[in-house]
């Protein structure tokens, strides 16, 4: 593992190097994202603007949900989203057997060769929304709440990985996983809105089969310090164990997809 | 010719049924999320601007399927990777005019989506959730006429956008500028009378609000026949201009278009 970190490092350091040779086109293109991303969020703002609430939740507290949600989903995409939606055409053109006999894992190989440094207007945005939101808030910041704060954070990234992942994965049994994004990027839009919105079996759904809420809603709603709906005083924890358990999973999942893996092409 | 193309791609649509099921998974998730907003902020029975909560779940249930402007996105990436990759010259030798063509195929899509995903969804929902009826006869009329002009500016502006990736070649950055505006210009997810004044006012100035807004205001009567018939003339007006604009990128495009190799 020690000797792969080096080749680990300077596959990330290749590819970032590749999308930096187009500086200005990347500083456009997260203009762009961030701009597609406020759009929505302007729209979440018209209805808090006119009915002051949404579940419960002021237009700041939503604003950092929204800033949180879209950090963290961009901390874990940057290393699988692009990498992973492709699996299903790298099966079916045969490009996964050549990942399975290099000698390096085939999950590692992909998730750093193609390091995506795109999410600069992701990250601008996630930090411009929370940086404005916290001093509207009655917060009180103490070590364990900003370790808390951090730690929820890595854990919502490893969510997106794990899940992507999963996801990903698919394609070695199914030969079509991309559809399967779609529902993905379904619930991961619902998980911006407080949970408490939803009807009680999505709530469920949202805590269990599809971790999302995990995502925004959970972890902010425990800075805070809002009841949070079946996980009640447990939120703090589950919130910071949900990136680590769903990853733990994938892992697995990952291992079995790949020992039932029948070659697709080539 | 035209009937032909769209004919095609609703069949090539067809072909793919695990998407079609993906589809219709999405297109009810995005139903019960914009329901479950307007449910919690109305928070029970009464007017907010003149507007019941089953009004607004009427307008969240048809804006979200049948006027939803997803597919918009849809129609820049792939033209945007003809023009990337050059094989957007091969379309130029065929005897038939590009835009037009594009415009047969997306109506193709379009057909496929509001047959077999927008009226199911639509359908269960209404058993779901409850719907109220067009307001008049004569509202429900235009309000057809409003989803005809909806779905014309929708492919207009995906094609003005898909067009202008030929000078600045990054399509996913045109996708993502035209997606930030119409989530908020087109009133697909919030309608034109919860905006601030002033932003109602511009933003029903613009095109865009055709795609959702004006069509769905028909069908709740929110004007009078009258006004109503005159929002219809508008979005006339509007497909006539945006045509005229597609028409003149295009022949600057084709003057501007260099092939190299072959």
């Amino acid at each position: 593992m020690l000797q792969t970190l080096p080749v680990l490092w300077h596959l990330a350091r290749l590819k970032a190097r590749t999308n930096l040779e187009y500086r200005s086109g990347l500083v456009i293109a997260w203009v762009a994202q961030a701009f597609g991303y406020a759009g929505v969020y302007a729209a979440i703002w018209i209805i808090t603007s006119r009915f002051e609430r949404l579940g419960g939740w002021v237009w700041p507290e939503i604003a950092l949900m929204l800033g949180f949600h879209v950090f963290a989903y961009a901390l874990g995409a940057c290393f699988t989203l692009v990498q992973l939606r492709g699996m299903d055409e790298l099966v079916r053109r045969g490009g996964f057997d050549a990942l399975l006999v290099r000698p390096i894992h085939p999950w590692l190989y992909l998730v750093f060769s193609g390091f995506n440094i795109e999410y600069g207007g992701h990250f601008a945005l996630g930090l411009l929304l929370m940086f404005w939101a916290m001093p509207l808030l009655d917060v009180t910041w103490s070590l364990p709440l900003v370790l808390q704060f951090v730690g929820s954070i890595i854990s919502a990234a490893l969510l997106t990985g794990a899940l992507l992942t999963m996801l990903g994965a698919s394609a070695m049994v199914l030969g079509r996983s991309r559809y399967l994004f779609g529902i993905y990027f379904d619930f991961w839009e619902i998980a911006r809105y407080p949970l408490t919105i939803f009807a009680p079996a999505l709530q469920l759904v949202l805590l269990t089969v599809v971790p999302l809420a995990f995502m925004a809603y959970v972890p902010v709603a425990v800075i805070l310090d809002k009841p949070v709906p079946l996980l009640g005083g447990w939120a703090w924890l589950a919130t910071l164990l949900a990136g680590p358990v769903v990853a733990l999973l994938a892992a697995f999942y990952w291992r079995a997809c790949e020992g039932r893996y029948q070659s697709g092409g080539g | 010719m035209f009937s032909a193309l769209a004919r095609i791609t609703f069949r090539t649509q067809l072909a793919y049924r695990s998407q079609l099921w993906a589809l219709l998974f999405s297109g009810f998730i995005g139903v019960v999320a914009r329901v479950s907003i307007w449910s919690a902020v109305y928070g029970g029975p009464g007017e907010v601007a003149g507007v019941t909560l089953t009004e607004m779940i009427t307008y969240a249930i048809i804006g979200g399927t049948v006027l939803s402007s997803w597919d918009a996105t849809q129609v820049v990436r792939e033209v945007g990777t003809l023009i990337r990759s050059g094989d957007i010259a091969a379309h130029l030798l065929r005897p038939f005019h590009y835009p037009i063509a594009l415009l047969a195929e997306q109506v193709g899509i379009r057909l496929f989506n509001l047959l077999l995903v927008a009226l199911p969804v639509t359908l269960v929902s209404m058993l779901v959730y409850g719907i109220v009826p067009p307001a008049s006869p004569a509202h429900a009329l235009i309000f057809l006429g409003l989803v005809a002009i909806s779905v014309l500016i929708i492919f207009a502006t995906g094609i003005i956008f898909a067009l202008l990736s030929f000078w600045v070649l990054d399509v996913l950055t045109l996708e993502w500028f035209m997606r930030g505006m119409l989530a908020v210009f087109s009133g697909g997810l919030v309608p034109l009378w919860f905006f601030p004044p002033v932003l109602a006012q511009f933003v029903g100035a613009l095109p865009f609000a055709y795609i959702t807004y004006y069509p769905m205001a028909a069908y709740l009567g929110v004007e009078s026949v009258g006004d109503t018939a005159l929002m219809l003339l508008g979005g006339v007006a509007w497909v006539v201009a945006l045509s005229a604009f597609i028409a003149w990128l295009w022949s600057r495009l084709t003057h501007r278009l260099v092939v190299q190799g072959g």
